[in-house]
C-alpha cells in the first residue's frame, strides 16, 4: 500500500502541469517586457520631447509668441497612441497584426492630428531657407546691425567644415591607427598613452592659447583655423579606435597577401582595409557629427557674418534684445539636425560596431 | 621548382635567439617536413624563407641565387599559414585569384587557372562562398589552392592540418601528398606530429630550441636517432631513458648491470624503445623479473607499465588481448642491437652497443 501510494506521488511529480507552467512563465515575461518598456518611454520622454516640441512648434508658431495649446493637443493625440500600441505589441506575439495595428493607429493618430491642429500648420517659419534678410523684417535695422547672410552660406560653411573634418580624420586616423598597430618604433608606449592623456584634457582650456596662435599665423576668422585646430583636438581618439580596429586584424592576412605578391601598400588597401569599413564608416560618421555640431571653437574663432556655420547661425537668430521669435528659431534648429539626424539614421547599424572595435583595442 | 639552401640561418628577436644557425639543402621537388616542438623557430623559418622576415645573418639560396634581400612578393613563394589566412572579404574564387592580380595575367586566363587549381584541390563548387561559410577543411583547401594558383617555386606549410579533426587529418595528408607529387613543387610542410612528418614527407628535419638536431628519413630518426632530445622525440609511447655509469665493460643502470660490446666511460644514458622490449625473448641481454604495474590496452597493442631493475619501464607487445595482469612478474629483456646508448653530457649517441 505504502509503495503504491510513493509510486502514485512520483507519477503526479514526474508529469509537471505544463500549461500552468507555460502560463507563469508568459506571465513573468508579460511583467518584465512591460516593465522594460515603460521604463524606456519614461527615460527617453525628456530627450524626445524636445525635439518633438521643436518640431511642432517650427511648423506652428506665428511671430509674436508660441501657442502652447498646440503643443498640448499634439500631445494629448500622440502619448495615447504610444500607449495603446506598447500595449498591443506586450499583446499581441504575431509580428504581422502588430504591424498592421501600427499602421492603424498611425492613421488614427495622422488624422485627429490632421483635425485638431491641422489648419495651423504652415512653412512660414522656414522663409529664412530663402530670404537673406528675413531678420530686418523682425526687428529693426538697428539691432540687426549689418547684413544678416543666407542660411546657405552658413550651411555650406558647416558643410565644409564637416567633410573636411571628415576626410582629414579619416585619412590621419587610419594611416597613423595602422602604423601603431603594426610597426614596432621607439617610444610607441609613450605616444600610445600621451594620446590618451591629451584626450582626457577638456580642450577648453587651451582656447585662449589657440586664439592668440590663430592670431599670429593669420587664420583666426577662416573655417580653415577652425578645421585645424579641430582636427588636432579630436584626432588622438579616432587614431586609437582605428589602432583598435587594426589590432583586431589578424598579421597572417598581410603577410598572405604580401607573399601573394602585393606590396605593403597594396596589402594595406586590398586586404587590410576592407576588414576594418565598419571602424571607418564609424569614425566618419563620428566625425562629421562632431564638426557639424561644433558651438564653442566656431563661436570664438569665426567672427565675420560669412564665416558663420549652422550653430552660429542658430545662435544670432535666436539673439536679440526685443525677444526672441521662436518660430523661427525651432525651424533653423529643425533645419540644423537635419542632416545629423539622417546620418544617424543611416548608419547606425555601423555605429553599434564601434564600441566592439574599441574594446578590441 | 627549386633547389632551396640555407646557410647558417640566424634570427634574432632583439637579443632573444628564435633561430640559431640553420644549414640545410633541399632537392628540387622534394617534400621536406620540419618537426620539433612548439616556439623552437620552425614558423621563423618558414616566414624568413617566404620573406616576410629578414634573417639576422645566414643566407638563403633559390637555386643557387641568393635571395635574402629579394622581397616576398618578388620570391614566388606559396604559403599556407596556420590560421589559413584567407581574405574574408573575397569570395573563395577571389581569394584564389588573388595572386594572380600582381601578375600580367589576363582576368579570363586568370579565373580558367584558378579554376583548375580548385578543381584539384576539389573545392570547384564552393566558389562563391565566403570563407566565414566554410568548414576548417575546406578552408585549408582554399588557402592550398591560393599557395598553388601561381605555380610557386616552393610551397610552405605550416602546421596546415592541425585544426582538422583526425578523419579530415588522414585523408588531407594523402591529399596534399598527392598534389605535391603530381605538380612536383619543392616543398616544406612545419608540424609538431611527427606521424604527420613521417608519412607525408621525404626526408624529415628535427629542430629544437633554434637548432636541426637531425634530418633524414623516418627510420633514421627512428632507430639511428643522433641525439637524446631527437629519441625522446620521436616514437609513440616514448622512449624509456634511465641514466648510468659506465666502467671496466660494464654498464650499471640503478640495479641492473649490462655487459658492453665497445668499450665506453662514464656517465651513459640507455634508451630503450618500448616496441623493442619484449618477454621471454631469446637471446635478449639485460633480462629482469619485472613486475607489472599497469595494463593499458590501445586497440591492436597492449602497453605496459613495470618495476623493472632499471627503474619504471614501458613496453608494448602486440595483439588485441592483454596476456599479462597486473602484479604479474615477467622476465623482460630486449635484442642488444636495439638498446641505444647516449652520452650524457652531450646529448649525442654513441656508437657503443649493448654484449648480449
Ligand atoms: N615577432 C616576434 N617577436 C619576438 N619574438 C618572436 C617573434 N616571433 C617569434 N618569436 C619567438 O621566436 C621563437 C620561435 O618562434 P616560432 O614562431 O618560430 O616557433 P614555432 O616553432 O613555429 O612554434 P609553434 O609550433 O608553437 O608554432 C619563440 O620563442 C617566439 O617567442
Ligand atoms: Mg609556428
Amino acid at each position: 500500500m505504502a509503495a503504491d501510494n510513493l509510486v502514485a506521488a512520483r507519477g503526479a511529480q514526474a508529469r509537471p502541469d505544463w500549461p500552468a507552467l507555460a502560463r507563469r512563465a508568459w506571465r513573468r515575461r508579460f511583467t518584465g517586457q512591460s516593465m522594460l518598456l515603460a521604463f524606456l518611454v519614461v527615460v527617453s520622454a525628456p530627450i524626445v520631447l524636445p525635439y518633438f516640441w521643436m518640431v511642432v512648434i517650427a511648423f506652428t508658431a506665428r511671430t509674436g509668441g508660441v501657442a502652447s495649446d498646440v503643443l498640448w493637443t499634439a500631445c494629448a493625440v500622440i502619448a495615447p497612441a504610444v500607449l495603446i500600441y506598447s500595449i498591443v505589441h506586450m499583446s499581441v506575439p504575431a509580428p504581422r497584426l502588430r504591424l498592421a495595428a501600427g499602421l492603424v493607429l498611425l492613421a488614427i493618430a495622422g488624422a485627429l492630428l490632421a483635425a485638431l491642429i491641422g489648419e495651423r500648420l504652415h512653412l512660414d517659419n522656414f522663409r529664412f531657407l530663402t530670404r537673406a534678410n528675413f531678420v530686418e523684417e523682425i526687428r529693426s535695422k538697428a539691432t540687426s546691425g549689418a547684413q544678416f547672410p543666407s542660411v546657405w552660406n552658413a550651411f555650406f560653411n558647416s558643410l565644409l567644415l564637416a567633410v573636411s573634418q571628415t576626410v582629414i580624420i579619416l585619412t590621419v586616423s587610419s594611416l597613423a591607427g595602422y602604423y601603431i598597430s603594426r610597426f614596432a618604433f621607439r617610444g610607441r608606449s609613450v605616444f600610445l598613452q600621451g594620446m590618451l592623456v591629451l584626450h582626457a584634457f577638456p580642450a577648453m582650456t587651451l582656447i585662449i592659447p589657440i586664439f592668440l596662435m590663430l592670431h599670429w599665423i593669420g587664420l583666426l576668422d577662416t573655417i580653415v583655423g577652425v578645421m585645424l585646430v579641430l582636427a588636432a583636438i579630436e584626432l588622438p581618439f579616432y587614431v586609437f579606435v582605428m589602432k583598435g580596429f587594426f589590432d583586431g586584424v589578424p598579421w597572417d592576412i598581410e603577410m598572405s597577401a604580401m607573399t601573394d605578391g602585393a606590396t605593403r601598400r597594396q596589402a594595406f588597401r586590398l586586404v587590410v582595409l576592407p576588414q576594418v569599413r565598419f571602424g571607418l564608416i564609424a569614425v566618419a560618421v563620428f566625425a562629421f557629427i562632431r564638426a557639424w555640431e561644433e558651438y564653442i571653437f566656431v563661436r570664438t574663432f569665426l567672427i565675420e557674418n560669412k564665416n558663420w556655420v549652422m550653430s552660429l547661425y542658430l545662435f544670432w537668430v535666436s539673439d536679440d534684445v526685443m525677444g526672441v521669435d521662436y518660430g523661427i528659431v525651432a525651424a533653423v534648429a529643425v533645419f540644423y539636425v537635419l542632416p545629423s539626424f539622417l546620418l544617424y539614421v543611416f548608419c547606425q547599424k555601423y555605429l553599434t560596431q564601434m564600441t566592439i572595435g574599441g574594446i578590441k583595442g | 621548382m627549386a633547389r632551396i639552401e640555407l646557410k647558417n640561418l640566424r634570427k634574432e628577436w632583439g637579443g632573444a635567439i628564435a633561430v640559431a644557425g640553420i644549414d640545410l639543402a633541399i632537392e628540387d621537388g622534394a617534400f621536406v617536413a620540419v618537426l620539433g616542438p612548439s616556439g623552437c623557430g620552425k614558423s621563423t623559418t618558414l616566414m624568413m624563407l617566404a620573406g616576410i622576415y629578414r634573417p639576422t645573418s645566414g643566407d638563403i639560396t633559390f637555386d643557387g641565387a641568393r635571395v635574402n634581400d629579394v622581397e616576398a612578393r618578388g620570391r614566388n613563394v606559396g604559403i599556407v599559414f596556420q590560421s589559413y589566412a584567407l581574405y574574408p572579404n573575397m569570395t573563395v574564387l577571389e581569394n584564389v585569384m588573388f595572386p594572380l592580380r600582381f601578375k600580367t595575367i589576363e582576368r579570363t586566363e586568370a579565373e580558367r587557372r584558378s579554376r583548375e587549381v580548385a578543381t584539384l584541390v576539389r573545392i570547384d563548387g564552393l566558389l562563391d562562398r565566403r570563407p566565414g561559410q566554410l568548414s576548417g577543411g575546406q578552408q585549408q583547401r582554399v588557402a592550398l589552392a591560393r599557395a598553388l594558383v601561381k605555380r610557386p617555386h616552393l610551397l610552405l606549410l605550416d602546421e596546415p592540418l592541425s585544426n582538422l579533426d583526425a578523419g579530415l587529418r588522414l585523408t588531407m595528408r594523402t591529399e596534399i601528398r598527392r598534389i605535391q607529387r603530381e605538380l612536383g613543387v619543392t616543398t616544406i610542410l612545419v608540424t609538431h606530429d611527427q606521424v604527420e612528418a613521417t608519412t607525408m614527407a621525404d626526408r624529415v628535419v628535427v629542430m629544437n630550441s633554434g637548432r636541426v638536431e637531425q634530418q633524414g628519413t623516418a627510420e633514421d630518426l627512428y632507430e639511428r636517432p643522433a641525439t637524446l632530445f631527437v629519441a625522446s622525440f620521436v616514437g609513440s609511447p616514448p622512449i624509456n631513458l634511465f641514466d648510468g655509469h659506465a666502467a671496466g665493460g660494464m654498464l650499471s643502470v640503478n640495479e641492473a648491470r649490462l655487459p658492453l660490446a665497445d668499450p665506453v666511460q662514464g656517465a651513459v644514458v640507455l634508451g630503450l624503445r618500448p616496441e623493442s622490449l619484449r618477454v621471454n625473448g631469446s637471446g635478449d641481454s639485460g633480462r629482469t623479473i619485472s613486475r607489472i604495474s599497469a595494463v593499458e590496452p590501445m586497440g591492436r597493442e597492449v602497453l605496459y607499465t613495470a618495476d623493472s631493475a632499471f627503474g619504471v619501464i614501458r613496453f608494448l607487445e602486440a595483439g588485441a588481448e592483454p596476456r599479462h595482469r597486473e602484479s604479474d612478474d615477467v622476465p623482460l629483456g630486449f635484442p642488444p642491437a636495439s638498446a641505444l646508448l647516449f652520452d650524457k653530457d652531450s646529448g649525442r649517441r654513441l656508437d657503443a652497443r649493448v654484449a648480449a
